[in-house]
């Protein structure tokens, strides 16, 4: 199988963010504390869509990748308890470009799944909801689904 | 109760298959099934023996009926396969591989594909992934970086879909596996750029994928071609490879495999004829059904009044003690305290209190509903067992069946001198059993769901099936235990003429066993439906007595067919004492019963 090619993959994706992503995006590898990098793991961040309720929050995301990526899609996790109709309660991203059974497909890259991750925020997909919260709100409530969108995008001040 | 036309639908359908029934039937009432020498054994053999005894099981198993299925191998599933897609690739004039993928996206039916095709080209070839006249911008020659793995490559390690997009080979072989391994989805691979919609056909997985992989993917290729198909399932039998095609729109839907396994292609559940589908799915929901236990429970059982743990009072007096922990005693019959009972309340081993309220009617409702489950219970029990029986019947047959194939028949063969050919009636008669018993036991489904009320159908049913089982029994005892006698070495041997007079004996009852079974079907097939007129008859005939005495005219009855056909058959014909069935005058023995006038 493809076990040999997860790292140098993850190496190949590493070098091509830096030579261009997306403005606002933030994307690296973890560093641990002895100084070395650990490539399966990436802590990044989302900035919310201008002129959308998520505008002005900088929402961090941590993609968790297997020895079987790319066959298999990394695992991405917003906070726990993060506000979002397709964000399962343990923060876990539900996405069909994220699904190993449907929409995942070796070749889509980590800028990709950021975008696509970027685009869901502000366009929920009611068809495959993960929390009660978000969705119950979002389908009956759409003020107060407003409303908490936008105290949730003051939570995620930028960092800089 | 059914309309008029649907009465008549089922028996038009009913007189056709009797001309094909005794059309193909014609050499058993010639030689009367007492004749079984060389003659005999032409008639058997015109239709095709050359397959051996698979064939000579078929035979008796269709000899009611029109073989309207094709039992495939697999090399026959796979012929027609490749015909199918060469009849597509020369149509259309496209490659095997997009032919194979048309086929699979149109259920394998090549005149949908012709149609769909036609109709529309472009928007087939996007639904299915067929990307035509792209131009392949890749290089001959040079390096190309891999879109999954992202190194690079010389040219010749990388392979593209139709669309262009290159990845490396082990990336290719990686990501075809990987689709394998999750299932028959792989069928329906396409390239790995998410938004490219190009198919990735049989030619790329043969050229990047291993063995293994390869041969799961044909083996998903051809479940496909079977279970994507209208026309063909699978046969369900454990180990059987084949697959029947059948011809949709034939009423009777009993198959049988070359495995010998008879199932009813409709529902797939084993050979049910004449019991419908319906029938045979809440018999066998029943069977397995949870509700069985709850009426037994309901019938059987009172809950301890304290712990309310089901308890059931198989013996002994009314005076109860729970199982520990609880050891809660109790009366069975009020369900009070036992301490509360004594001389006051009519003795220990009496329980006034009970009495009274019973009386009273405190206990009239849950006491009927007890008796009523018991008695349904009861009822379902006595089905039950009759039909599990003649399932183990049923099994014990095909095994002797198949012992006397491999062992027995060989030796009789030398004991009594006469080649195995000639023995071949001792095999009809337990293909005829395992046949029968498969009746029987589905007869004892059909009998649990005719509606209690109509007692004359019940009446009908239950002489019809007396009479199979009875001849069934004859016919089995004869075959097993008679037959068992000339197998073994006696002193002095047997002589040829008594060998031949069981030989007699055993065809006979094998023909006239059938003749039972074939009434029985026929009668449950048309729902009883002779019981209707019947009852009609006779309710015109206590009208017409009325009539004639002058008080008033006869009613018209309602019911089926025309008043003038009932009436004339009634007067032209006569009544079987036996079985009530009224006959056409000329005959002399009841055609249902067979009874003689």
């Amino acid at each position: 199988m493809s076990g040999g090619i997860a790292r140098g993959r993850l190496t190949e994706e590493r070098k091509a963010w830096r030579k261009n992503h997306p403005h606002g995006f933030v994307a690296k590898p973890e560093s641990l504390p002895d100084g070395t990098v650990n490539l399966m793991v990436w802590h990044c961040t989302i900035p919310g869509k201008a002129g959308t309720d998520w505008d002005g929050g900088y929402y961090p995301l941590t993609l968790h990748f297997t020895e079987d990526y790319p066959s298999k899609p990394p695992k991405c996790k917003f906070p726990p308890g993060f506000f979002h109709p397709n964000v399962y309660p343990s923060g876990t991203v539900c996405l069909s470009i994220l699904n190993e059974d449907s929409g995942w497909r070796p070749a889509i890259t980590v800028k990709q799944i950021l975008v696509g991750i970027q685009d869901l925020l502000d366009t929920p997909n009611p068809a495959d909801p993960a929390q009660t919260d978000g969705y119950h709100l979002f389908i009956q409530d759409t003020v107060e689904y407003k409303k908490r969108v936008r105290q949730q995008a003051k939570l995620y001040p930028a960092l800089v | 109760m059914d309309s008029e036309d649907d009465m008549h639908d089922a028996h038009d359908v009913d007189e056709d298959y009797e001309e094909d029934y005794y059309s193909g039937d014609g050499m058993y009432s010639d030689g009367e099934g007492y004749d079984f020498d060389d003659n005999d054994d032409d008639g058997d053999d015109d239709d095709d023996d050359d397959e051996g005894n698979d064939d000579a099981n078929d035979d008796v198993i269709l000899s009611l009926q029109q073989k309207k299925f094709t039992v495939l191998k697999e090399e026959d599933i796979k012929q027609r396969q490749e015909d199918d897609i060469t009849k597509i690739v020369s149509v259309l004039s496209i490659s095997r591989d997009s032919a194979c993928m048309l086929l699979r996206r149109f259920s394998w039916s090549v005149t949908n594909v012709h149609e769909e095709w036609f109709a529309n080209e472009e928007k087939v070839r996007k639904a299915v992934g067929l990307l035509e006249n792209l131009d392949n911008k890749a290089p001959k020659s040079g390096e190309l970086p891999c879109g999954i793995c992202f190194e690079s490559y010389k040219v010749e390690k990388i392979s593209t879909a139709a669309c262009g997009h290159p990845f490396c080979n082990t990336c290719w072989t990686a990501y075809i596996s990987t689709s394998i391994n999750d299932g028959p989805g792989c069928l329906t691979l396409r390239c790995p750029i998410p938004s490219c919609g190009a198919a990735v056909g049989v030619d790329m997985i043969n050229r990047l994928t291993t063995e293994e992989d390869k041969s799961k993917y044909r083996r998903y290729l051809l479940r496909s071609y079977i279970e994507d198909n209208r026309k063909t399932k699978w046969c369900p039998a454990p180990g059987c490879d084949c697959a029947i095609e059948f011809d949709i729109g034939s009423e009777n839907y009993d198959v049988t495999c070359h495995c010998s396994h008879s199932f009813c292609w409709n529902c797939t559940e084993e050979a049910h004829r004449p019991v419908d589908c319906d029938t045979v799915s809440k018999w066998i929901m029943k069977n397995s059904a949870e509700s069985e236990n709850m009426n037994w429970i309901l019938a059987n059982s009172k809950p301890c009044p304290k712990c309310k743990r089901p308890i059931e009072k198989n013996q002994g007096c009314m005076h109860m003690t729970c199982n520990p922990p609880c050891k809660y005693e109790f009366c069975w019959l009020c369900l009070g305290q036992w301490s509360d009972h004594g001389e006051r309340t009519g003795g220990f081993y009496a329980c006034n209190r009970y009495e009274a309220a019973k009386q009273e009617g405190a206990y009239d409702e849950a006491e009927r509903r007890r008796e009523m489950a018991k008695n349904s219970l009861e009822r379902y029990t006595h089905y039950y067992e009759r039909w599990a029986t003649n399932q183990s019947s049923r099994q014990k047959a095909i095994a002797d069946l198949q012992q006397m194939q491999t062992v027995h028949l060989a030796k009789l063969s030398v004991l009594q001198n006469i080649p195995e050919t000639d023995l071949k009636f001792i095999l009809e008669a337990w293909m005829q059993i395992v046949e029968c018993r498969r009746v029987l036991k589905w007869t004892y489904a059909y009998g649990y769901y005719i509606p209690e009320p109509e007692l004359a159908k019940r009446n009908l049913f239950e002489y019809l099936q007396g009479d199979a089982e009875a001849n069934l029994e004859r016919l089995h005892q004869c075959a097993e235990k008679e037959l068992h006698t000339y197998l073994s070495d006696r002193d002095p041997p047997h002589s040829q003429e008594e060998f031949r007079n069981f030989k007699t004996k055993l065809a006979g009852l094998t023909s006239i066993t059938r003749n039972y079974f074939e009434n029985l079907v026929r009668a449950l097939e048309n729902g009883l439906s002779d019981v209707i007129t019947n009852a009609e008859e006779s309710s015109k005939t206590s009208s017409s007595k009325t009539a004639a005495a002058g008080t008033s005219k006869p009613k018209a009855v309602k019911g089926k067919g025309p008043t003038k056909g009932g009436a004339s058959s009634h007067t032209d014909g006569w009544t079987c004492e036996s079985c009530t069935f009224v006959n056409p005058k000329t005959g002399t023995e009841c055609q249902m019963c067979h009874t003689s006038r």
